[in-house]
């Protein structure tokens, strides 16, 4: 898992170093608060490296991802989302799995939308 | 889609772009003067609360049922801006652009003309944003508008009602289209934000109609932008729209068991403690003439002469100062 985040945030941030030199590595850690050496053995995949959720999210903000996404990759969740589970966790667990193999589509309709009539 | 989140309707297009969304909230705010005097822009005091339809369609008219959306609380004479923001997309140095049409009683505020469906270039009948931050009225002449304020549906004051001669919808109409994504990598317009006071307890002279239309009331110097873009560069395959309703305060908290908002404080009020007004103008961007059709509209003031009424108690001319440039 932790691969599969290190490579996803490199090629991000090397995407975006290929425009604007301020995507380095020293710069993107300086940002987000960490050392550049620790930033690098994020991207390499060093299992013994690891990020706080304050931490992923600020490099998320700083490289244009969606928080969420990058949690997921580096296989955390969110504080707030697992405050929901826990309220209720059966019932989400029993949601999420249905939902497993549910186009996107047909997930997002599950979000509440804002009903348009006839007018 | 449209979701209701904070009392705002947020526009999102994750088949467009991850990250194209676009927040409209709605305003409180003071009504300025319609005195025939120009005024610069008023304060924001926050956002008036925002309820779905759906959750309230036991006590409410067929009608709103049948449009869907949302509905807000207003008094009689009470007045409203919109603010538009757009999210940063970071690493592009830029909001993510989307057209949006805005219409009351399905009249168009940009143009005067019957709501369509469609975005239509010339005459220009939506504005852009991020380069078009909030609108507060009718755009009745370059670099003037006159303010949305709220009255009865039936008395006759709507711009609804005085150019079609019924108030069949009242309410406000929103629109909106993404950019196209290919088009938005080369676009880069700035974001800028208004200061917004806290509420205020004021009075209140409402009447318990239900349905609320909104109609000219006082002239405002605000710019309406023209489009920067090609009309190719907007995704017309994709739009979200949502109807507004407004519903008369006094029965807010029968509909929906909440209290409304206090009434907003006054212009004079306002004035009185020196509190600040605005103006906004970006550099380069050329404004629109404003609607014939909707200068031709009788001012809620100019109505309430030729009615006999006095809609607008508390109208009293004010010196507005100081101003701040947001610019």
């Amino acid at each position: 898992m932790k691969n599969t985040f290190g490579q996803y945030i490199r090629d991000k941030r090397e995407r975006l170093k290929a425009q604007d030199r301020s995507y380095s590595v020293r710069q993107v850690a300086m940002r987000m608060g960490v050392e550049p050496s620790y930033l690098s053995k994020i991207e390499r995949g060093d299992l013994k490296a690891y990020l706080t959720e304050d931490k992923i999210r600020a490099l998320a903000e700083d490289l244009g991802e969606d928080p969420d996404v990058l949690l997921a990759l580096s296989g955390k969740i969110s504080q707030d989302v697992q405050e929901i589970i826990r309220k209720r966790p059966l019932l989400f667990a029993q949601l999420i799995r249905e939902l497993k193999d549910m186009p996107d589509h047909a997930v997002l309709r599950i979000v509440r939308e804002v009903r348009d009539g006839d007018w | 889609m449209i979701e209701l989140k904070n009392d705002s309707l947020v526009f999102t297009f994750p088949e467009v772009h991850p990250k194209a969304k676009l927040t409209i909230d709605f305003q409180r705010t003071l009504r300025i003067p319609d005195d025939g005097k120009d005024y610069p822009l008023p304060p924001g005091l926050g956002r008036f609360p925002v309820r779905h339809i759906d959750d309230f369609r036991a006590n409410l008219p067929k009608q709103w049922e049948r449009h869907g959306g949302v509905m807000l609380p207003m008094y009689q004479s009470e007045a409203l801006w919109l603010n538009f923001s757009s999210d940063h997309i970071p690493g592009h140095g830029t909001d993510y652009p989307f057209a949006i049409k805005v219409a009351t009683g399905k009249i168009n505020a940009v143009t005067g003309d019957n709501w369509t469906d469609w975005l239509q270039g010339n005459p220009q009948d939506y504005m852009v944003a991020p380069d078009q931050p909030w609108l507060d009225g009718f755009s009745v002449e370059k670099g003037f508008i006159r303010q949305f304020v709220a009255m009865p549906l039936g008395s006759g004051y709507s711009a609804e009602e005085q150019l079609t001669g019924s108030g069949e919808f009242g309410g406000l109409q929103v629109m909106v289209y993404p950019m196209k994504r290919a088009s938005f990598e080369r676009l880069f317009p700035k974001q800028v934000y208004r200061r917004r006071l806290d509420d205020h307890v004021m009075y209140s002279l409402a009447e318990p109609c239900m349905d609320m239309g909104l109609a000219p009331g006082g002239r405002m110097r605000q710019e309406i932008y023209e489009d920067p873009y090609d009309m190719d560069d907007w995704e017309m395959g994709h739009k979200s729209r949502c109807f507004v309703h407004l519903a008369n305060s006094l029965v807010w908290r029968a509909v929906t068991g909440d209290n409304p908002p206090t009434v907003p404080m006054t212009a004079r009020e306002y004035a009185d403690h020196g509190l600040p007004w605005f103006e906004y103008y970006t550099d380069g961007a050329g404004a629109l003439d404003g609607s014939k059709k909707l200068n031709g509209l009788k001012s809620v003031t100019e109505k309430g002469i030729e009615k006999g009424d006095n809609p607008l108690p508390e109208n009293a001319s004010v010196f507005s100062d100081p101003v701040i440039n947001l610019s």
